[in-house]
């Protein structure tokens, strides 16, 4: 398990709100932590797969999108804060992400 | 070798959501295209006038209409193909932009569609696609291993290392997408489309379409055109011709595809589609970059020196004309120079 710090679970926050905001073309300060991002930023899993592989990217993890589908079976993203949540766990336990 | 590759949609969209991305000259070019569309197949403008198969069909066409506008604006601004590919259907609008068929022809495919989904109904066949997000279509084919079979389930295209359509019949299909969620698909779905393009069934039910491809007189393309059946450049007519007749019943590989072209040199791929729709489901390696219709809008698109690979004699070179016909709409001519 990877050690997460208030400074990174920041960082993630900002990168996946910086994204939502450019790609769904909406205003950063628009989007809060209780917002859906499919019903109210038009979200799409598209979207939500080229935000798991720049999160890859830029934490240099090694995750099976399987992993993260059978997450989000239990843990549906519902809110931008289950989204925040699940990309800090992501950055935690990589592919075990499931088990959490 | 090439430089610089189109990609083609074809359909897929809504049309509502391409037209809305066209800046008003585009649009005006648009409901010129689509008018003058219409009133060659004899279809009323108004959309409820049609009949449900025929809105079906003209659903299919808009998209088409939208990408030839989108297509032309390209050409205008200076950035020409050394190679196109067309994604399923968008093998047909590739075909007529790269000068292998008339516009009208795409026309006459399109709407040729429309006794399939007679015969399809009649015959009580029950056909669908759906998209399974978060597999390769390797991990797929050894996920369906054992529990499909050929008859009822193929996949019908690999289109990135996320990105997989299945077609076949109704039940399959459903039964696939439950599977793949259970399996950790980040998304599955049926597309509900009552029918099943790349499944081999296709054969024998859409055969007016067939017959329209086999008929039509091609040309060479002015460029090549990658074949995402055969993965190799096509060059002459009759390559375009079979690749047209074979795109309805033939199972894809645009992610091989892909690759080729890579191999083959390319560096940059535009997505002809006015809202980006290729490059989401598609990937290419990092030294290579997709840029979309508003990419190229919004000026982050620069031309890079453009070196076509020359496919016809050294005194032709491929110019685009553009000509304003008598009822004040553009069209634009492909010529050998």
């Amino acid at each position: 398990m990877r050690e997460i710090t208030d400074e990174i679970r920041q960082e993630i926050k900002d990168m996946i709100f910086d994204y939502y905001a450019e790609e769904c073309e909406v205003d950063k300060s628009e989007i809060t932590m209780e917002s859906n991002p499919t019903e109210d930023l038009g979200s799409d899993s598209l979207m939500f797969v080229e935000l798991i592989e720049m999160t890859a990217d830029k934490y240099d993890l090694d995750i099976k999108l399987q992993s993260i589908g059978k997450y989000m079976l239990k843990t549906p993203m519902d809110t931008m804060a289950d989204v925040v949540d699940m990309f800090c766990k992501i950055y935690q336990y990589g592919n075990d992400v499931v088990d959490q | 070798m090439y430089n610089r590759a189109f990609l083609f949609n074809g359909i897929g969209s809504k049309p509502e959501k391409l037209v809305e991305k066209l800046p008003p000259e585009l649009r005006n070019k648009y409901d010129f295209y689509r008018r003058e569309a219409f009133s060659r197949l004899g279809l009323p403008m108004d959309m409820n006038e049609l009949s449900r198969h025929q809105a079906q069909a003209a659903e299919w066409l808009l998209p088409f209409i939208c990408d030839r506008v989108v297509f032309e604006y390209y050409i205008e601004q200076g950035i020409t193909p050394d190679i196109g590919i067309g994604y399923s259907s968008g093998i047909v609008i590739a075909s007529a932009c790269l000068g292998s068929i008339r516009h009208e022809d795409t026309q006459r495919i399109i709407m040729a569609h429309c006794s399939m989904l007679q015969k399809v109904e009649e015959s009580g066949e029950k056909l669908d696609m759906g998209v399974i997000i978060g597999f390769s279509y390797d991990e797929l084919k050894e996920l369906f291993k054992d529990k499909f079979s050929p008859d009822e389930l193929i996949i019908g295209s690999g289109n990135s290392s996320f990105h997989v359509m299945v077609c076949g019949k109704s039940e399959a299909v459903a039964r696939a997408v439950d599977y793949c969620t259970e399996e950790g698909a980040i998304k599955a779905f049926v597309m509900k489309t009552g029918t099943a393009f790349h499944y081999p069934v296709m054969k024998d039910l859409d055969t007016e379409s067939i017959e329209v491809c086999k008929s039509l007189e091609y040309k060479d393309p002015v460029c090549p055109l990658m074949s995402v059946f055969d993965i190799a450049p096509l060059e002459t007519a009759e390559q375009v011709r079979r690749e047209n007749i074979i795109n309805v019943y033939t199972p894809m590989r645009w992610d091989l595809a892909l690759k080729k072209l890579e191999e083959l040199g390319v560096k940059e791929f535009i997505d002809t589609s006015a809202n980006g729709a290729i490059k989401k489901f598609s990937r290419v390696s990092r030294k290579c970059k997709i840029y979309t219709f508003e990419d190229i809008l919004s000026g982050n698109y620069k031309p890079h020196t453009h070196s076509a690979k020359k496919t016809k004699p050294d005194n032709a070179a491929l110019t685009y004309t553009n000509s304003q016909n008598s009822n004040g709409g553009y069209y634009y001519e492909r010529n050998y120079r």
